[in-house]
């Protein structure tokens, strides 16, 4: 007996425009990609809105010291803020000073408080009497936890995090005193907290494990039919899960400094440029001010 | 004018305060009749402080839903569940004094409204809230850190007037569960076949509508007098 199929007959419509399915087909791929997209956006929004509220509630311990966090919160703050964009992190910031909080996350000291409820403040600063924005002054606890702050935030993808091609940023640095704790612990999480000197043999282990890697994706390549010294579609650089650490150096960090005054609104935090070196053009004003009062008769 | 002896403040907050009253009249909760008729002088009596602003946190109050309000709030009984519960409670209305709402302020309340075991709550804010604190409030109804009936927000501005009074406006009425189904079955309809209303339209807001409600909208007409026509709330 002649095998019979027992799949359906597909039914070809011989009066069909020609190339109607792949229409249709491209058409069920466009929503689909919309649907991920929607699904994703949404996820993204749950997540960093679970972030901020975490964050809130930073650092873990009321004594902290925003200049040397615990390897911990440092890692967590780090990772949680990675699919942010700058306005996440702006509102993270609002949410902190609502609470009170000064504005830099792994600052455990309430915000600035302005000494009236009037809108400009005159502040005393190291070099004078200042006229601030209320706003402004009521952000961080000291301008040393604004540059952190702002540090963070300009590393931040401007892109929604669900539009991200490829992996994104996934090195942040934060601008820490103590990043020579923080090195030891970060990059290799695996690791038992015992071992705290990072020994030869471990170093040797990393490299063995990289060389490792390198392999396998160098197979992978061939299986993908990639030619071994092509750009993988793989691209290493965009896969890589690296933390990089800023080295410790015995110079104290600095904030992305500008020489140029007339660059200054670069430097500006909520509109509020805070005061460094300015002691040369300082004593220039002096020097002004006395020379116009030699001019004053008697 | 006699209205001068009064601060601003003091006197949106009356409105503000009235227009409240009137919405949960409206909603179907039991609202005592002076509320809703205040005038500024009492008001002022009862709520402002010595420097003449007025005391939010004396504004508060609860509210419990009428006989009627139950039986529309209550679903059809099913096989599973013959006998539903109204899915509406006592509600609490806070008017919050906070320069700027943020998520603090919505999850303490949140909180309080589960200690308190209400079954939803009307928070009123001098301003708009923070855009984290919105995200928060749309992604809480029906989860498990906030109350049953859900959190609503509205802005003092938006209470200033009553927007169901204004001559315009036909009077959206809520439909019960079973007055849905028939009219669902008298015309062979799908609820997905009405026009739709946003649960955000400021009527819809302001009547609390939720969604796959049906509202009825009564207009009137030069030619037909009155005629009326359904929504399914979305
Ligand atoms: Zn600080």
């Amino acid at each position: 007996m002649q095998p019979k199929s027992i799949l359906k007959k597909t039914t070809v419509p011989t009066n069909g425009a020609p190339g109607t399915k792949p229409v249709n087909q491209r058409h069920l791929h466009v929503a689909l990609h919309h649907a991920n997209l929607i699904e994703q956006r949404k996820r993204v929004e749950a997540e960093v809105l679970d972030s901020i509220m975490t964050l809130m509630d930073y650092p873990t311990a009321p004594d902290a010291d925003p200049k040397r966090p615990t390897p911990a919160d440092a890692q967590f703050f780090r990772d949680a803020i990675i699919p942010f964009q700058p306005s996440d992190y702006d509102a993270l910031i609002e949410e902190r000073n609502i609470a009170d909080k000064c504005g830099y996350a792994l600052c455990p000291r309430p915000k600035k408080k302005a000494r009236s409820t009037a809108k400009k403040q005159f502040i005393d600063t190291e070099y004078g009497v200042e006229i601030v924005d209320k706003k402004v002054l009521e952000v961080w606890c000291s301008d040393d936890c604004a540059k952190r702050a702002l540090y963070v935030k300009v590393q931040l993808d401007e892109e929604p995090a669900w539009m991200r091609q490829g992996g994104h940023g996934d090195k942040l640095e934060l601008m820490v005193d103590n990043a020579a704790d923080l090195h030891k612990t970060l990059p290799l999480r695996l690791k038992k907290e015992a071992a705290v000197e990072k020994s030869k043999d471990d170093e040797d282990d990393i490299e063995d494990a990289w060389a490792a890697r390198d392999d396998a994706m160098q197979d992978l390549a061939v299986e993908r039919g990639e030619k071994p010294d092509q750009v993988s579609k793989a691209n290493n650089e965009l896969v890589r899960d690296q933390i990089t650490e800023r080295t410790p150096s015995d110079v104290p960090p600095q904030p992305p400094t500008l020489p140029s005054q007339s660059l200054e609104h670069t430097m500006a935090i909520e509109g509020h440029v805070p005061r460094h070196d300015r002691r040369a053009e300082e004593d220039e004003e002096e020097d002004d001010l006395q020379d116009w009062e030699k001019h004053l008769p008697g | 004018m006699e209205d001068t002896k009064y601060n601003n403040s003091l006197i949106r907050m009356w409105r503000v305060w009235r227009t409240t009253k009137e919405m949960m009249n409206e909603r179907g909760y039991l609202v005592v009749e002076d509320d809703m008729t205040i005038s500024l002088e009492d008001f002022a009596r009862r709520y402002a402080r010595e420097d003449g602003e007025p005391d939010r946190s004396r504004l508060n109050f609860s509210c419990q839903p009428s006989e009627e309000m139950l039986v529309k709030y209550t679903p059809a009984p099913t096989k599973k569940d013959p006998n539903p519960q109204p899915a509406i409670g006592t509600i609490w209305v806070e008017f919050n004094s906070d320069e700027n709402v943020g998520l603090k302020q919505l999850r303490d309340y949140m909180g309080h409204l589960l200690n308190g075991s209400f079954y939803s709550g009307i928070m009123v804010t001098v301003k708009p809230m923070t855009g984290m604190a919105i995200r928060l409030l749309r992604g809480a109804t029906g989860m498990s850190d906030g109350p049953k009936g859900g959190v609503e927000v509205f802005v003092e501005q938006d209470l200033l007037v009553n927007i169901t009074k204004h001559e315009l406006v036909p009077k959206h009425v809520l439909l019960s569960a079973r007055e849905k189904a028939q009219l669902l079955e008298r015309y062979r309809l799908k609820e997905t076949q009405l026009p739709r209303i946003q649960s955000t339209d400021p009527v819809a807001k302001f009547l609390g509508l939720r969604r796959g409600a049906v509202v009825k909208i009564i207009r009137k007409s030069e030619t037909a007098g009155r005629y009326a026509s359904y929504r399914w709330v979305i």
